[in-house]
């Protein structure tokens, strides 16, 4: 399935192996249900804090199981205000 | 410590003992009781009757981290409630250092003279002094450094104060000469109509600040700073990217209000958010990292330099960017921080400056994403033509000049940077916060978006009025402290942290305050402001919001304000 990736904040695909190695603005083939972790885990995100992860505009959590052509939007903790 | 009183309408100065009961207050709780005690609430805010009182918080002066935050109080001229604006800067530990738990302005001179204040070992003088009159911020800091030296602490209005114009900020020296704002409520009009363009702050020889057990303290200070430190918000984010990071993940989760609070998304969204922002920063040799005050360890205001490398402005915040930028469709930093340095100049509040241009935008006076037209509608209030005044009076105030009915305000002041129908917890806020429409009174988005002190989903109205009595409760206490409000960016997760703020408090005033008479004092200071505004005549029929939000949804989640009237009014059940 394909999913619409926006990474931000310092983060980027850490995975050498995908063609969007480096990228933060990206397309992604990626294997139908895969979770919010696995993806994660497919970018090769920093998993050393939490990640916010924004589904559609809507955060979910790390187990949460995608769909084809999903905005996802990925950010480490942030404030300001 | 003293409280100075300077009369305005006969310029004498007193200082007095402060009351016991005023003892154990400082910053907000402090200028919110004796702005319900001693003004009469239906009075002009602009008239000899209202009250401007200034109030370090109760830890500044101290060797506490992120603790320089001053209180600014009065009748807000723009709302007509009461109002605590709060600043950064170096007055407060300055101030405090003097022995200074306030300075009450009250009266009004006849005549159109100008005066200032100077504040020194010796106490507080009054002169009058109309050589700067007329004159922006910038140069009155010029000249205020040139008269006395660059580590002077100075407060002045702008042309806009001395005009009353219901926008109008009170500027406050950073220590870089830099500029930042009790921006909110037109507190700049008050003192403009007191009088007084600048007041200077000289802490040679102070006597400093006493502190009962300093070893407690000590040992306290270090744990708070360690958990501000180690958080990664207040340890890593702010620092780095400042407060501008919100835009990104603001727009991703539809709530970064655009054309005027008509969509929830903004293409040009990158083009203006701090990930951008501190790589500009960066290319010319700016501040991407930057102290408001002297010892805050989260230092995330920046300087920002144009593209020949001279400074521009400096605390470029996310609100005045969201605002300049997603609000009126422009998706240029350079015109944005062209747009903030000419507002931080003349005095006026950018928040509530460029919601009023977004409502000009929508009232045909400039298009939409025209950079220059907004910066020539700033021009405008700067010469204080007659279109200048109008724009310079606020969102509400040109609303209906321009017979606009899409005016984002509350009780007759700009709601800022997040859309309450897609951030409902920060809807809440806006509807019943004693101050009109003000994020930092209950800063709901960091629940409901940011993920800090727990999850609670924007979207529905579940857990959302909770979180945002709470979440005032909690920071009517914290802006009472001197502390910076995004400490709660720490507090929230780390309760050692938390405790460690009690412990400095304890320490200082040898007290054994719990938790639960930090969450009274919070609660008192919430009671005793909607008093006074009860006393205004404001009602829960004003705790509501504009009725567009529930007649217009907004994209991409179409989200709509659905609270019931009896779901809002339920806040003030404590």
């Amino acid at each position: 399935m394909e999913l619409e990736i926006r990474l931000f904040t310092g983060l980027k695909c850490n995975n050498q192996e995908l063609p969007c190695f480096g990228k933060q603005e990206f397309y992604l083939d990626a294997p139908d249900e895969i979770t919010v972790r696995e993806l994660h885990g497919m970018l090769g995100l920093d998993r050393k804090t939490s990640l916010i992860s924004l589904i559609n505009g809507v955060s979910r959590p790390d187990d949460w199981v995608l769909k084809n052509k999903d905005r996802v939007g990925i950010f480490p903790p942030v404030g300001g205000g | 410590m003293k409280i100075f009183r300077v009369n305005m309408t006969n310029q004498t100065v007193t200082a007095e003992d402060v009351p016991q009961e005023l003892q154990g207050f400082g910053g907000r709780a402090l200028t919110s009781a004796i702005v319900a005690k001693e003004v009469e609430p239906t009075c002009h805010a602009l008239g000899p009757n209202n009250k401007l009182v200034f109030a370090p918080g109760l830890l500044s002066g101290t060797t506490a981290p992120s603790s320089g935050r001053m209180s600014v109080g009065a009748k807000s001229p723009l709302t007509g409630t009461i109002k605590e604006s709060n600043v950064g800067g170096t007055a407060s530990q300055k101030l405090a250092r003097l022995g200074v738990k306030a300075i009450v302005i009250e009266g009004q001179p006849q005549g159109d003279g100008f005066y200032c204040l100077h504040v020194d070992k010796n106490g507080v003088k009054l002169e009058e002094d109309q050589v700067l009159v007329g004159k922006g911020n910038y140069e009155v800091v010029k000249k205020l450094n040139e008269k006395f030296n660059e580590k002077i602490g100075v407060m002045t209005i702008g042309q806009a104060g001395e005009r009353k114009m219901l926008s109008a900020n009170i500027s406050v020296k950073d220590p870089d000469g830099g500029l930042r704002s009790a921006g909110r409520g037109g507190l700049g009009a008050v003192m403009g109509s007191k009088k007084i363009k600048y007041i200077t702050i000289d802490d040679t020889d102070a006597p400093g600040v006493s502190v009962a057990d300093p070893e407690k303290f000590k040992e306290a200070a270090r744990v708070f700073a360690k958990g501000l430190t180690e958080h990664p918000v207040t340890g890593q984010g702010l620092p780095t990217y400042g407060t501008d990071v919100l835009v990104n993940i603001v727009n991703e989760a539809g709530g970064l209000p655009t054309m005027n609070f008509s969509a929830g998304r903004f293409k040009g969204a990158n083009k203006i958010g701090g990930e951008t922002m501190h790589d500009i920063i960066v290319s010319r040799n700016g501040k991407p990292t930057h102290a408001c005050h002297p010892g805050c360890v989260i230092r995330c205001s920046q300087v920002y330099n144009d593209k020949d490398g001279n400074y521009v402005t400096s605390g470029f915040e996310y609100e005045t960017i969201w605002a300049f930028g997603a609000d009126c469709c422009i998706d240029d930093l350079d015109i944005i921080a062209q747009a903030d340095r000419i507002c931080d100049d003349i005095g006026i509040d950018t928040i509530e400056t460029a919601v009023t241009i977004g409502v000009a935008m929508e009232g045909g006076v400039s298009p939409f994403g025209d950079g220059q037209g907004m910066l020539n509608l700033l021009g405008e209030i700067e010469k204080g033509t007659y279109l200048g005044r109008i724009l310079g009076n606020g969102a509400e105030f040109t609303g209906k000049a321009f017979g606009v009915t899409r005016v984002p305000a509350v009780k007759g002041q700009a709601i800022p940077a997040y859309d309450p129908r897609a951030v409902k917890g920060i809807g809440i806020t806006y509807a019943t916060t004693t101050m009109g429409a003000d994020h930092t009174a209950g800063y709901s988005v960091a629940t409901n978006i940011l993920k800090v002190g727990g999850d609670i989903n924007p979207l529905v109205k579940e857990g959302n009025i909770d979180l945002s009595r709470n979440l005032q409760i909690a920071t009517a206490a914290v802006d009472s402290t001197g502390l910076c409000l995004f400490v709660a960016f720490c507090i929230l997760d780390n309760a050692e942290a938390f405790q460690a703020i009690i412990d400095m408090l304890n320490a200082q005033y040898g007290l054994s305050m719990t938790a639960d008479d930090v969450t009274e004092l919070g609660k008192t200071v919430l009671k005793t402001e909607r008093a006074f505004n009860q006393g205004a005549g404001f009602t829960a029929k004003h705790d509501r919001l504009p009725e567009f939000f529930k007649r217009e949804t907004c994209p991409p989640h179409d989200a709509i304000w659905d609270f019931t009237d009896e779901e809002i009014d339920s806040f003030w059940n404590f």
